[in-house]
């Protein structure tokens, strides 16, 4: 009898811990619950109906998949006359103009630009090869053959290409970063105070830096042009008002407000490397390549994975920055997936298609995240391992 | 004589070495010095240019020290727009959200460290995976489900969600208790304190340095966020200053004297609070990174 007590007290212990154990994490789980799980399904589900939220919900299927899964390549070879079965030309805005005629042609003056006609290679009309309500996303022409990327919903595809074309900037400003980082990690005076200036524009609001930046990049006024020109580089960039230039000028100033971030945890994680692996080196002869090379980098790797990782998960999620700058133009050439979705969802009030895309892009950055996982393996270097 | 010319390649090499890594570390101080001001243009430029009239914006080449120095700029956005009323709503959005993340955060980080209840692991390895999810997910759904609750337009939607924790904060406290000895609860629990005594008067003492960590990366990350607060905040008066200024760029296009000193306003506070804390933020950030 007196055995049992302490038992069933215990018992009673372990009941009353696990009680208000589940009481502590209520909240976050409850949070879980309604802010995460729940809905996570609801898109999912959403993403089979049609719905502007007015009206009631209607079931979709699969549309709104279908719509964003209409993609095809179209081959098409240069144009030929049907009749006479020649190979035609498009010199400047004239189209059809057949191989024979080509010589006279190009002694002409373009009648718009006056400048002799620049002839090439014609080819049908886009709508004309790509299936019924396709846009182009995007298109590779070669020795006489243009193969056409067109879908359903071509915005998209645009973004998605826009939104991983800028996750360049993680890797270029990653290796900026690191080496900032190995300078720094001297024994220098000044040191804190160059390490706060370069963490500095991480911290500040990005509507704030993104409405600064706009003005620098003003082609006309802004100081970049003349900053340049100054240097005697050419200063007629048209940066963000420029198809091809947009995308560039994102990523600029994505790397100036990522680089102090990205520098302070690789200057935490140098502070890290123990200073006998150095010494080792410097004993076996070592230069400072071969030194950053055996000793740096390896000692770096998970660092490096980690910031590789929340860099990409954060690029693919850019909405802000092209937003307040560019509204993803000119045309689409800097519309994030993020971008659409928005659009989508609360311009067009599309919450159906809108939940299709957002579990897209859900769905591409897991599986970017569980790539970089498997590839880790091979690269990453965890010191603890070694002991095992 | 050859002798004589080994004893001295010791001295010459020395002496080299010292010259390389002089000039290594001149070379440092240029790079660093000169990239840090690349850096700061920017910001001298959004000043320069928040203080000149209107007309001194279109003069090349551009005047750095603004001649006439005026006010005008600050004193518009001031009375004209809501700009000041953002300031308030973002630090009270900010402040909220963090002071309850960080109390519910550290509560569930406490129960996952150091109690036992059925269930633990796969719960923890849940509530992980949603860092690995993508908010953007969850937009659409619960945008409709605050439209349900009448809350679109209120602070609600910014504000509720994060007092029911973060992932990062409770990951982040679930490590710092766990690193704490064993002893702290064993003398408590003898004295018959309960498990929120245990957690209020034993371990939050011991937390500082996590609750500062996280009260400083959430109060910057809630001040920074600007998807949701775009969303849901559709009057002025309740906007976040972040929202407020993007919406100035269509109202004020080309006005960029207008528009600089509205982005000076807007970053001001965390400029300030980033001057003061310097220090502690960076440490805070290099803290949490190391452990993610």
């Amino acid at each position: 009898m007196i055995r049992l007590r302490p038992r069933l007290s215990q018992a009673s212990n372990t009941r009353r811990e696990a009680l208000w154990a589940w009481l502590f994490i209520l909240p976050v789980t409850a949070g879980f619950l309604l802010f995460v799980l729940g809905p996570m399904l609801a898109s999912l589900a959403l993403s089979f109906t049609k719905w502007d939220l007015l009206s009631p919900a209607e079931w979709a299927g699969t549309t709104n998949w279908h719509s964003i899964f209409s993609v095809s390549v179209v081959h098409t070879p240069q144009a030929r006359d049907e009749a006479s079965g020649e190979l035609l030309f498009q010199c400047g805005r004239h189209r059809n103009v057949p191989a024979s005629e080509l010589a006279d042609w190009q002694q002409r003056n373009d009648e718009r630009s006056g400048e002799p006609f620049d002839c090439r290679p014609g080819y049908p009309r886009d709508r004309e090869v790509l299936p019924e309500r396709f846009g182009v996303v995007s298109e590779v022409t070669l020795f006489g053959n243009r193969w056409l990327l067109g879908a359903r919903d071509h915005v998209l595809w645009i973004a998605l290409f826009n939104t991983v074309y800028m996750l360049l900037a993680v890797p270029i400003g990653m290796a900026l970063a690191l080496a900032v980082a190995i300078v720094l990690n001297q024994q220098l005076r000044g040191r804190n105070l160059l390490r706060a200036v370069f963490y500095l524009p991480n911290v500040l609001p990005i509507a704030a830096t993104s409405v600064i930046w706009l003005w620098i990049f003003n082609p006309e006024f802004g100081i970049l042009n003349h900053l340049l020109g100054s240097m005697g580089l050419p200063a007629n960039g048209r940066w963000l008002s420029h198809q091809g230039t947009v995308k560039p000028s994102l990523m600029i100033m994505g790397i100036w407000s990522a680089l102090g971030f990205q520098m302070l945890i690789y200057l935490a994680a140098l502070q890290a490397v123990p200073a006998q692996l150095y010494e080792a080196a410097v004993i076996d002869g070592a230069g400072l390549w071969n030194r950053f090379r055996f000793v740096t980098w390896p000692s770096l790797s998970p660092t490096t994975f980690f910031l590789l990782v929340t860099g990409m998960i954060f690029g693919f999620q850019s909405f802000a920055q092209p937003y307040i700058m560019t509204r993803g133009g000119p045309g689409n050439a800097s519309r994030t997936v993020v971008m659409e979705i928005w659009k989508n969802g609360f311009a067009d009030l599309e919450m159906g298609y809108a939940s299709a895309q957002a579990w897209l892009l859900g769905v591409i950055i897991l599986l970017i995240t569980v790539a970089n996982f498997r590839l880790a393996r091979r690269w990453v270097f965890y010191e603890h391992e070694q002991h095992v | 004589m050859s002798e004589a010319l080994r004893s001295l390649a010791p001295a010459t090499q020395q002496a080299d070495a010292r010259r390389q890594a002089q000039l290594l570390r001149a070379l440092s101080y240029i790079g660093l010095f000169t990239l840090a001001f690349i850096v700061l243009i920017p910001f001298f430029w959004m000043l320069s240019t928040s203080f000149k009239p209107a007309r001194g914006i279109f003069v090349m080449p551009p005047q750095w020290i603004p001649n006439p120095f005026i006010l005008d700029h600050y004193v518009t956005i001031w009375q004209k727009t809501h700009l000041a009323r953002g300031l308030v709503n973002s630090t009270f959005i900010a402040l909220s959200t963090t002071v309850g993340e960080i109390a519910t955060s550290t509560l569930a980080g406490f129960a996952f460290a150091r109690m036992r209840f059925p269930a633990k692991g796969p719960l923890f390895g849940l509530l992980l995976m949603t860092m690995m999810i993508p908010g953007i997910v969850t937009l659409i759904p619960t945008f409709i489900l605050f439209g349900e609750l009448d809350w679109i337009d209120t602070f609600n939607p910014v504000i509720l969600p994060y007092l029911l924790g973060t992932p990062f904060a409770l990951f982040l406290s679930r490590q710092f208790f766990s690193g704490l000895p064993r002893e702290l609860e064993d003398a408590a629990k003898v004295d018959g304190a309960s498990f929120f005594q245990i957690y209020r008067h034993v371990f939050m003492p011991q937390a500082r340095p996590l609750v500062a960590t996280l009260f400083v990366l959430g109060y910057l990350h809630r001040w920074n966020d600007f998807l949701a607060p775009l969303i849901y905040l559709r009057s002025p008066e309740i906007q976040t200053v972040s929202v407020m200024l993007a919406r100035l760029v269509d109202f004020y296009v080309q006005d960029w004297s207008v528009l600089m000193a509205g982005a000076m306003i807007a970053l001001l506070p965390i400029l300030i609070i980033f001057v003061v804390l310097q220090r502690f933020i960076i440490e805070s950030v290099a803290f949490s990174g190391l452990k993610g």
